[in-house]
């Protein structure tokens, strides 16, 4: 391959991933919008998405458009639960608590799901060709592509729901003041309930996405330590922020794996993204669109 | 006055006790706002006035007394049932969303309001109202000047339609000519028929245009009747009218 196609093809290869990262990256970023909390087990809860996925398209024998639905209602119910019994009580204690419960539940994922979902398939079979497509002289996968378009869609819809709905004005009322939103008349925990919700639905859909992608829904759960350099570059609670660190953190990924890991022996390109993380923060404190808390008074 | 049923009365409080810790902030504060006009709420700093509007709205709890609003008890609800029932607080700092638009503000004033397919004759409403609102509609409402904050905050309260509209010192902070004109809209309101609940450091303005008032003292109702009465009270002249 010429050198121009090969860096061509890393970086089209790298903004496919970037576009699942950026999904994921959203499902953090509602939770902190919603309440400033770190959801810290975001990789388990795509883990956990996608191995629901994978073992309800096996128990139920259906296609893949089934299992997705019955996966989304199994997460969206495991997260409305868990905001239930878990974070309402807790909502009184200091952030810290609620960030510390969410390293514990991620492990308790991590565990629960070898015995739960044990000799069940890790697997979601791809219902694309498996032969790539040539665009322009370069191979691209088309499971890929297709995550990435499932993915993008996806980015779509929730940016208008933030935007141009009802419920999204008042999820991002909540988000900038809780005090403002329940004076306008908001119900903070019908809306945190709402938030939840929704990060069951996008880890069912990174997780599949990803676990269609990468071939195999090996080592996702390690998806969460890719999504944070994200969100930080990102600015933590800027929804485009989030999607252009996505790209940026994608692509350089794939940059580094094509062009450095050769030399030093691999594994650089999983370090990479926290190099430029604290390059990118000694300039811009806040990320790329973050905003420092600063107002006229 | 439809809706009403015959209680004379639209909001009544009686015997309200407030505490902050061991600070006794209200002390069994009793008080009455017709259905319709303006109720005046005077008093020094510190005497309670902020509080007894927060524990109106469900801000802080009260610990002993009633707050009755169109027959109903308040105290005990949360915050956004009070605001759902169009008892609509605008607090002092205004409580604007400084990172969302002017258009972003009123709208979420709006969802108070059950009734959606009414949210655009409100908005043009509010925009006749304050007409500035309508030039900076796409700006951030962090960047406006302290009048406009203020005309924001009251414009996103009356998007909610609200039976009872609660101002806590709309006036503080503002220039003169400002000043002037918040006044002349508080009436404008309740000529309108909202029933308005109005908290002012500025004593005189806010009797001239009260039909009656209540002066409030280290959490006590100490002085009650018509405003014009008040105005002419010495003792009222003499602690909040800075007359000799």
């Amino acid at each position: 391959m010429p050198d121009g196609a090969f860096f061509a093809f890393l970086v089209v290869d790298g903004a496919l991933a970037g576009a699942i990262y950026a999904l994921v990256a959203l499902a953090f970023v509602v939770v902190y919008k919603a309440s400033r909390m770190i959801n810290f087990a975001v990789g388990e809860w795509t883990m956990v998405g996608s191995r629901t996925a994978a073992a309800a398209g096996q128990v139920l024998g259906t296609g893949l458009a089934g299992a997705l639905v019955t996966a989304c209602v199994a997460m969206i119910g495991l997260a409305l639960l868990f905001n239930r019994v878990v974070l309402r009580p807790l909502s009184q204690r200091s952030l810290l608590s609620l960030i510390m419960v969410t390293i514990g539940v991620g492990i308790f994922m991590r565990g629960a799901a070898t015995v739960v979902f044990a000799g069940l398939p890790v697997r979601i079979v791809s219902p694309f060709p498996a032969d790539p497509l040539v665009v322009g002289g370069l191979p691209v996968a088309v499971d890929k592509i297709a995550a990435a378009a499932i993915a993008a869609a996806t980015i779509a819809a929730l940016s208008w729901f933030f935007h141009g709905s009802r419920t999204g004005l008042a999820l991002r009322a909540v988000a900038s003041d809780q005090q403002v939103a329940m004076a306008v008349g908001i119900d903070l925990h019908r809306h945190f309930a709402l938030t939840w919700g929704l990060v069951g639905v996008l880890s069912v859909l990174a997780g599949t996405l990803w676990s269609v992608a990468s071939g195999g829904g090996f080592g996702i759960e390690l998806l969460g330590l890719k999504v944070f350099p994200i969100v930080i570059l990102g600015g933590l609670d800027s929804l485009p922020g989030t999607i252009i660190a996505a790209f940026v953190v994608g692509i350089l990924e794939s940059l580094v794996t094509g062009y450095l890991d050769p030399l030093v022996g691999g594994g650089f390109s999983h370090v990479a993204s926290y190099v430029v993380l604290i390059a990118t923060l000694l300039v811009r404190p806040y990320g790329f669109l973050g905003r420092p808390d600063v107002e006229r008074v | 006055m439809g809706g009403l049923e015959g209680t004379p009365h639209l909001l009544e409080i009686r015997d309200l006790h407030v505490s902050y810790g061991r600070i006794r902030a209200l002390q069994g504060v009793s008080l009455t706002v017709p259905p319709a006009g303006i109720v005046a709420l005077i008093g020094a700093n510190g005497a309670g006035k902020s509080t007894l509007l927060r524990a109106i709205s469900g801000v802080v709890r009260a610990r002993q007394g009633s707050v009755s609003f169109l027959g109903e008890e308040l105290v005990g609800l949360p915050v956004h049932q009070i605001a759902r029932r169009r008892l609509i607080h605008v607090p002092e700092g205004r409580g604007m969303l400084a990172r969302m638009t002017v258009l972003e503000n009123l709208r979420l004033g709006g969802l108070a309001a059950r009734d959606r397919r009414d949210a655009a004759a409100d908005l043009k409403r509010a925009f006749a109202l304050f007409p500035a609102l309508h030039t900076r509609r796409s700006q951030l409402a962090g960047s406006l000047s302290g009048g406009e904050q203020q005309m924001l905050a009251i414009g996103r309260a009356m998007m909610a339609r609200p039976r009872l509209l609660m101002l806590d010192e709309p006036s503080l902070g503002l220039a003169p000519l400002l000043v002037r004109e918040i006044f002349r809209i508080i009436p404008q309101l309740a000529g309108e028929g909202t029933a308005v609940l109005l908290v002012e450091q500025n004593a005189r303005m806010a009797l001239q245009c009260a039909a009656h008032a209540y002066v409030l003292q280290t959490g006590r109702v100490v002085l009650s009747g018509p405003a014009a009465d008040l105005l002419a009270a010495p003792e009222v002249q003499r602690a909040y009218l800075g007359a000799g």
